[in-house]
């Protein structure tokens, strides 16, 4: 078999394990299909940490945790058909919802021919130097006995301190090479590249559909502010800007993050999967309207990034958090617990998973999980060194902090009234995992001037890569504020965040907002 | 602004007020807003437009330098140097046998990890191991791995060491490949 069709094959095993899942938790939407063989790599890691926690092998962990998971979600749906993928909000007949799915279909495809158009790398068959020497090294440790697992993880003498980092790429490779019986560090590399698009296809797609979503908005409260009940010949259709806008803007994402995170992006390494994944979690969890579609698959996307690298784990442990209180909400914390208890629950479920591994780690003394923080008390002089060493790579800051603050103050109320969150979001997220990848490079042990040489341009893509997201997300929302109209006073938006529409599905148009979301003019806000 | 309750003190629904002022004078700030809006949202859509483009041709560069001539020679000189240590590998190790890895040299540990720590049974304790397998480097002559050969060192049955040396697979050449990026 050779590497292209075992990859091929490979991708395949992933998506089916993870299509059930995610299909119950995301709904059928596009994101769905680049989802499915990341929630079939996040089902792989859960199945490796499993194997090393209690025995048995990864394949029977993996296979075990897919048809379980299989069965949860086809139970759920017999028992309560209203949450089957097939449901989909009321399908009223409107003008211009055969724009609505046409951009959704070109923006799948788009974002489906960019990623291909990036993956061009991996025709120089290159392995990265981490990617040979542990990310697709390990998937070998995964197929051996428990007994000797253990072995491989402990014993001093291997010296790879690094083999205690989270499993996902790893475990994923290993799935690869059970299934297709090819054991090679090529076929590592490839795998671990198409989960690397899939997650930068999900991350891009989430512009696609936050341009349809805030098309759709537009036109509704277009009809609203004319009177509410506009005959459906009236009705207004929803503009072509923001939808295009976002195409177009998820498409340049694509080639962008190629640019920013190659060659690791196809040679192995397990950086840029967490880093787009990361930002995929916020684009959906934090900037996408809020609905449990949209944080369905921020989770899916929180648990890849929070299981692949050690960094992404700090992330995507402070991400948690942060879509937790988002979907909270300051109206949840007054409301009773019913509103509170669901993002809660979800979010305390995302931090166990993602806290096994480490814990394990620690609990059978594996090589590298102790402490590694310096005993130096010269940390001014290590800050000042990652600050040096860092800010030559966030220059996309300069661009995004500007052009965010006069979105801020100018198109606030069109992007409420598009229906995206707010940005401050993104930059909170932004902010933490910049601090998470600082304080580890401040207070690690080693020295810091060649870490910082060696390792800078790989640890920074995923701020890098959120302040382009940051700006995508502004050129879709001023291309909606080109398409804002005056309307009549006499009724006040009271926008949220929280409002949900369901505007990503698969054939569906999606399901008017809440009754109180009222057409406004331009400058009503909250 | 000011919702009416009624004597209990809960909210009723009426009907809001969203502007005070003059009909003329709300209609002028409503349009001049509105002008502010569309002017901001073209300057905001250019600039993002311009710089996601610019961008974007820029990583289209540098992934087009991953298939320059010359790193496709060196991912195939290090594919080849690594293929040509496992091969060697396998030849000194049968299967179900126990390895430990010299650690007499730190960068030979590594080397060894990446060329065959995939599959190697490691013993624990190194002591129990069945084959000590180190490199050799530096070597001149055919059969070597870009100058490199896997040894593998035992015991054998007379309880005397027995050292062997790799076989299977050669590149030519010197040196170790280079290195890819970190």
């Amino acid at each position: 078999m050779n590497t292209a069709f075992a990859t091929v094959v490979a991708l395949l095993a992933l998506g089916a394990a993870g299509l059930v899942p995610v299909a119950g938790a995301v709904g059928a939407r596009w994101v769905t299909v680049p989802l499915a063989p990341l929630g079939g790599a996040v089902l792989a890691s859960v199945a490796a940490t499993a194997s090393l926690s209690f025995g048995g092998a990864l394949i029977t962990w993996f296979v075990a945790l897919a048809v379980v998971s299989g069965v949860v979600v086809f139970g759920t749906w017999v028992l309560r058909p209203e949450l089957g993928p097939w449901v989909g909000p009321p399908n009223r007949r409107r003008p211009g919802r055969a724009r609505h799915r046409l951009v959704g279909v070109v923006g799948f495809l788009a974002v489906v021919v960019a990623c291909a158009w990036s993956l061009r790398g991996l025709r120089t068959p290159t392995v990265g130097f981490d990617a040979r020497a542990l990310w697709v090294m390990r998937p070998g440790w995964f197929l051996q006995s428990h007994a000797q697992l253990l072995v491989d993880m402990k014993v001093r003498g291997l010296v790879l301190t690094q083999s205690a980092y989270p499993p996902l790429v790893s475990a994923s490779t290993a799935v690869a090479w059970h299934v297709t019986g090819v054991h090679t560090a090529r076929l590592g590399v490839t795998t671990v590249a198409l989960l690397n698009v899939c997650a930068l296809a999900a991350a891009a797609l989430a512009l696609v559909e936050s341009g349809r979503d805030a098309a759709l908005r537009l036109a509704r409260r277009t009809d609203s502010a004319a009177g509410g009940d506009v005959p459906e010949a009236a009705r207004a259709r929803p503009p072509w800007a923001p939808m295009v806008a976002g195409v177009g803007a998820a498409v340049l994402l694509v080639l962008v993050a190629a640019g920013v995170t190659e060659p690791f992006l196809t040679n192995g390494y397990a950086d840029p999967i967490w880093s787009i994944a990361a930002v995929g979690a916020v684009a959906f969890g934090l900037q996408a309207r809020s609905d449990r579609s949209t944080r369905a698959a921020a989770a899916v996307l929180v648990l890849v990034a929070g299981m692949s690298k050690n960094e992404g784990l700090v992330t995507a442990l402070a991400l948690v958090v942060l879509i937790g209180a988002r979907s909270i909400g300051g109206d949840g914390l007054r409301a009773g617990w019913r509103r509170w208890s669901v993002p809660v629950g979800v979010g305390a479920v995302e931090l166990a998973l993602l806290a096994w591994w480490p814990v394990l780690m620690h609990a059978i003394d594996a090589r590298g999980a102790s402490s590694t923080f310096t005993a130096s008390t010269d940390l001014a002089s290590r800050t000042s060194a990652v600050l040096h060493g860092m800010s030559p790579y966030l220059h996309v800051l300069v661009l995004a902090l500007p052009l965010s603050i006069v979105g801020g103050v100018m198109l606030t109320a069109v992007r409420r009234r598009s229906g995206f969150g707010n940005d401050v979001w993104a930059w909170l997220a932004l902010a933490v995992g910049l601090v998470a990848i600082g304080a580890a490079l401040v207070t690690g042990s080693g020295a810091i001037l060649p870490w910082i040489r060696s390792t800078v341009h790989r640890i920074t893509e995923y701020p890098i890569l959120e302040g382009w997201w940051i700006i995508g997300y502004w050129a879709v929302v001023a291309a909606a504020g080109t398409s804002v109209r005056s309307a009549p006073t006499g009724t006040v938006e009271r926008p949220s965040d929280q409002d949900a529409v369901g505007t990503g599905a698969v054939g569906t148009e999606g399901s008017d907002p809440p009754a109180q979301s009222v057409g406004s003019s331009v400058g009503v806000s909250r | 602004m000011s919702w009416p309750r009624t004597e209990r003190g809960r909210l009723v629904a009426s009907a809001p007020v969203t502007s005070v002022g003059t009909p003329a004078g709300t209609h002028r700030r409503r349009a001049v807003r509105a002008v502010a809006v569309t002017v901001a949202s073209v300057v905001v859509l250019s600039v993002a437009g311009v710089a996601l483009v610019g961008q974007a041709v820029r990583g289209n560069r540098t992934v087009s330098v991953q298939l320059a001539a010359g790193t496709r020679h060196d991912a195939a000189l290090d594919d080849a140097f690594y293929h040509c240590l496992d091969v060697q590998a396998h030849s000194l190790v049968a299967p179900g046998r126990t390895v430990s890895l010299s650690t007499d040299n730190l960068a030979d540990v590594v080397t060894m990890i990446k060329g065959f720590g995939s599959w190697v049974t490691v013993a624990d304790p190194a002591s129990s191991a069945d084959v000590v397998l180190t490199l050799r480097d530096g070597v001149t002559g055919p059969d070597t791995c870009l100058g490199t050969r896997v040894v593998g060192t035992s015991v054998g049955p007379d309880g005397h060491k027995v050292v062997r040396v790799g076989t299977g697979a050669s590149v030519a050449g010197t040196g170790p490949p280079p290195a890819p990026p970190l």
